[in-house]
């Protein structure tokens, strides 16, 4: 459990939109989901999921509907949206470049 | 954009459903966290602990979502609404008594603050009021003194700081031509008066420079009132010759309703929309002879030019006019004030110190409403150890607080506002007859902003210490007390008292306040006015010259309606005058000769000067100390006579007899006709109730002199009223199309010049009672409340042998504690204080000792009593009931 490190500003939405690209989720299985992939180095607190679905609600990248659970329990799936998409888009080429661009800065010197 | 739009939408009109989903969601995933730590193994228990460490408080999480839905701000003040009302209701009593309080005092302040908006905020009746100011002249005689026409001709001439210059005079006509002659106030007005004020006729033109010449004079402007009231509005009145004064005036103009008079110092007339008619003032007479005195100067400056400037070059005007005509213009300076000081200077004071006495009713209101919330904060701290431990930020609990006194302050404001409507009537029904600016008050715009935003404050003001207080409650500590023996914390106890403290303090001000204002309203009415104001009828009268054309006439007119007057049936004796006491009388004369005596230097002999017929004194009641009253035999062809008031008797012939002492008016006197002879003595009459001393004065005979504008006296054996008509026949027996006008009894006139501190006493008095039932209720709740707290503690002495007595005085202390600083340092407060008062005082110091000894004694007493009740509670501690609790 050692190394976690705190989610740079921003980065929860790119990574509960990528979560989503499969398909819808309800809210825990996307929790679950994020920490599994990455290797749970990174530490979400549980809380701030859902400001953060009801934030990407609002501003229409993602859309909410209720569905069954796995075990026949109400719950709240999620799911892109196809402007949704096209920002998952954006902001992951956004992000690659700018990995990029520090690695070379980072190697260079 | 549209998608945030409707998100938004959803999230504030179906509230409900969108909380309830949330809930929903949070709990499923709590659950499924839940299952899977217990997979792992743990207990229920365990994962339950485990899942809500991870996950973080419920609430937090609930509030950061709604945050994330953008419409958090009006949810939240949604739900503090909706949750206050709640509180309020379930406390409805207390509820009440607060808004009640509040209601109270910010009626109160609003009705005051109407008053002030009306007379002192709102701007003058004129286009750019700030560039009007009124002239006088000044001299070491006389501080403020009206102007001569020619110097105010040569001010016309010579200036450059006024855009405009005009002369005014008071001169009441007679208009008569359709049944009874009536009496119209008037005034004679120079060319471009009204274009000073800024007004244009709304039919016709004012006076051109013709009309000042003498012989041009027939033409009058009539005001919009009597437009209507007497020509029926006639569009064509413009050209008509009216009647005014029995000679053929022409109508030139007609003035716009919202004419209002600037306001004029000698023979003044109201404030307002007082004047009747405009006749243009003519300069008669040697343009050298510069000693008379009796026109009124009002200019508008000109633009960017300043008061101090146009001051400073009409006195360099003046000392130009004094070198060339050094008898009549030298050693007069010339005053340039503006003309809102000039109108609601007198005013200001009174009206400022009114609104600083029901500010602290509102502060006295504030501390005893915060006071009420803390204790029931103490009562409420379960409920916020609740709030607190479910997770609810500090912050949220102080909002929630605060949106309770705001709505209990905004609910005081409107039922405020309510009673504001009924006090500003009933103020402006109080106000006197001649207070400038009264018809401009009203509940306006201002006042409703003004009532709003003390409302808010005084929401703020009350609401914040204790609901700060309630937020930093130990939810540990108010979870494991149970309701009802909560106890208040140290630091809450001690902010209660000092907030009784200033209470009592603010209320020991007011009550001095009004102390004072009641001392100086008291010694008006019990001042030895120097005249009788019951059973005595006045009335004026003013005989046109047109008629009465000689003095002969002048005097036989008057002689022949005081004697038919005294012939009436239950008249004592009648008599007639130049003037009636206390009506603003100020006519001087001075550069008078005394036989044998020399002025200092620079100075002159000088006095108010009036006439009057034989029974004027006996009618008015002004006793005869030496010598003898006019006879009918002082007549025109007879040596002049005076009578002189004591004051001018101990002026001029200090400790020597006065009877027989000579004065003339010409400076050379040399024939024995030219000098006038004293033959009595009578009392002092000062000008106002309120003036510090009576001016020196001197009576001519009327039969002497010939003054055609007399007010008349009637002194009778029953009700006055009754001889009303008797003087009016007598009046039209002798000339049927003479106007009797201002018919009222002296009583009336000596209410009048008493109104202002009466009104004032009635003011401060009716507040400082508010502030000492607030304070005494305030001392009540605190003592009352420590009392309940400590009934155990007393039960327990008692157990342990106390007697009642000590715990009577254990509760007596208790109050004194508060009382005895609070009285201090109200007294302190209250000689601080005393200098802004000291001009609105009239016979009492504002540091009188017997008013701040009888102040203090009332507000312990008070106290004493507030505290009575809990503590006849305290010494009727049970301790059976004590030790069954314990």
């Amino acid at each position: 459990m050692t190394g976690r490190i705190e989610l740079p500003q921003g980065t929860l939405d790119l990574l509960i939109l990528r979560t989503l690209l499969p398909g819808a989720q309800h809210g825990w299985a996307i929790s679950e989901r994020v920490q599994q992939v990455s290797s749970e180095v990174l530490s979400i607190q549980q809380g701030s999921l859902y400001p953060a679905l009801h934030r990407l609600e609002r501003r229409g990248w993602i859309k909410a509907r209720w569905g069954t659970s796995d075990n026949n329990r109400r719950a709240k799936y999620y799911e892109l949206t196809p402007t949704g998409k096209r920002q998952l888009e954006h902001e992951t080429k956004a992000w690659r470049k700018l990995t990029v661009a520090v690695q070379q800065v980072l190697e260079g010197a | 954009m549209l998608q945030d739009l409707r998100y938004r939408l959803r999230a504030m009109f179906r509230h409900e459903a969108v909380e309830e989903e949330l809930d929903e969601e949070i709990r499923f995933h709590f659950d499924r966290e839940v299952e899977k730590y217990m997979r792992t193994g743990m207990t229920e228990e365990e994962a339950k602990r485990r899942a809500r460490l991870v996950f973080g408080g419920h609430e937090q999480v609930k509030e950061d979502c709604r945050g994330a839905r953008g419409t958090q701000f009006i949810d939240l003040t949604l739900d503090d609404i909706r949750y206050a009302l709640r509180q309020l209701w379930i406390n409805r009593t207390f509820a009440l008594v607060m808004i009640a309080t509040l209601a109270l005092s910010i009626g109160a302040n609003s009705a005051i603050f109407s008053v002030v908006d009306g007379v002192l905020l709102k701007r003058l009746p004129y286009p750019e009021p700030e560039r009007l100011a009124r002239i006088f002249l000044s001299s070491a005689d006389y501080p403020k003194f009206p102007l001569n026409p020619f110097d105010f001709l040569d001010f016309r001439a010579r200036n450059h700081s006024f855009e405009s210059i005009a002369a005014f005079t008071r001169g009441d006509v007679q208009l008569s031509g359709s049944g009874e002659p009536i009496r119209l106030n008037g005034f004679g007005i120079t060319s471009g008066y009204f274009r000073v004020l800024g007004i244009k006729p709304h039919l016709g033109r004012e006076f051109d420079f013709k009309a000042e010449i003498p012989g041009n004079g027939l033409q009058v402007i009539l005001s919009d009132r009597v437009w209507r009231t007497q020509f029926n509005a006639d569009p064509n009145v413009i050209g008509r010759k009216i009647t005014l004064n029995m000679q053929p005036f022409t109508v030139i103009g007609v003035m716009p309703a919202g004419t209002e008079h600037p306001g004029n110092d000698y023979h003044a007339v109201a404030y307002g929309e007082s004047v009747d008619v405009w006749w243009p003032f003519s300069f008669a007479g040697n343009s050298n002879q510069r000693g008379s005195h009796f026109i009124e100067g009002i200019g508008r400056l000109r633009p960017g030019v300043a008061v101090d400037q146009a001051r400073a070059e009409m006195n360099a005007i003046m000392s130009q006019l004094g070198r060339e005509h050094p008898d009549g213009d030298a050693g007069w300076s010339v005053l340039v004030i503006p003309l809102y000081s000039e109108v609601v200077g007198a005013s200001r004071r009174m009206l400022l110190v009114l609104l600083g006495a029901v500010g602290m009713v509102l502060l006295i209101a504030c501390a005893n409403t915060a006071n009420l919330l803390l204790a029931r904060a103490s009562a409420r701290q379960r409920e916020m150890a609740v709030r607190l431990a479910m997770g609810a930020p500090r912050l949220r609990v102080v909002r929630q607080l605060l949106t309770e006194s705001l709505i209990t302050s905004l609910a005081g404001g409107a039922l405020g506002l309510l009673l504001a409507f009924v006090g500003v009537r009933v103020l402006v029904a109080l106000l006197p007859a001649d207070f400038p600016r009264a018809q401009d008050i009203h509940v306006s715009g201002p006042v409703l902003a003004f009532t709003l935003l003390i409302s808010v404050l005084t929401g703020i003001l009350f609401g914040l210490a204790p609901a700060l207080q309630a937020s930093h409650t130990d939810p540990k500590q108010g979870l494991q007390q149970s309701g009802r023996t909560t106890t208040a914390s140290r630091h809450q106890n001690r902010l209660r008292s000092a907030l009784v403290i200033s209470e009592v303090s603010l209320a020991c001000v007011l009550l001095v306040g009004a102390g004072l204002m009641l001392r100086t309203f008291l010694n008006l009415v019990h001042l030895d006015s120097g005249f009788r104001e019951d059973h005595l009828l006045t009335a004026s009268l003013s005989l046109p010259h047109q008629r009465y054309k000689t003095g002969e006439q002048t005097a036989r007119f008057y002689q022949d309606l005081v004697r038919s007057l005294s012939a009436l049936p239950g008249v004592q004796s009648a008599g007639a005058g130049s003037d009636l006491p206390w009506t603003g009388y100020d006519e001087n004369a001075g550069g008078f000769t005394i036989e044998g005596k020399k002025p200092a230097p620079h100075q002159d002999f000088h006095a108010r000067y009036h006439m009057a017929t034989p029974g004027y004194f006996s009618a008015m009641g002004i006793p005869l100390l030496e010598g003898r009253f006019f006879t009918e035999a002082d007549r025109k062809d007879v040596p002049q006579v005076l009578i002189v008031n004591r004051a001018m008797a101990e002026r001029y012939w200090p400790h020597e007899d006065v009877i027989g002492k000579r004065i003339s008016f010409e400076d050379t006197p040399k024939k024995d006709s030219d000098w006038m002879t004293i033959v009595g003595v009578v009392g002092d009459v000062k000008d106002q109730p309120n003036s510090t001393g009576a001016e020196p004065a001197f009576w001519w005979s009327e039969f002497q002199v010939s003054e055609s504008d007399m007010s008349i006296a009637i002194r009778t054996q029953s009700d006055p009223r009754e001889v009303a008509d008797g003087l009016r026949d007598a009046v039209h027996r002798l000339d049927p199309e003479l106007a009797v006008a201002d018919v009222k009894l002296m009583n009336q006139v000596v209410d009048a010049s008493l109104s202002t501190p009466r009104f004032t006493f009635a003011l401060v008095g009716l507040f400082a009672g508010l502030a000492i039932l607030l304070a005494g209720i305030g001392t009540y709740g605190v003592i009352a409340y420590t009392v309940a707290q400590r009934s155990q503690e007393f039960g327990l002495r008692v157990a342990l042998g106390a007697q009642r007595r000590d715990l009577l005085q254990m509760v007596f202390a208790q109050c004194a504690r508060l009382a005895v600083p609070g009285t201090l340092l109200g007294l302190a407060l209250a000689l601080s204080l005393g200098r802004v008062v000291q001009t609105l005082l009239y016979g009492v110091s504002a540091t009188d000792p017997l008013i701040l000894a009888g102040v203090a004694l009332l507000v312990l007493t008070a106290a004493l009593l507030a505290s009575y009740a809990p503590a006849r509670r305290a010494s009727l501690a049970d301790p059976m009931r004590t030790l069954r609790e314990e």
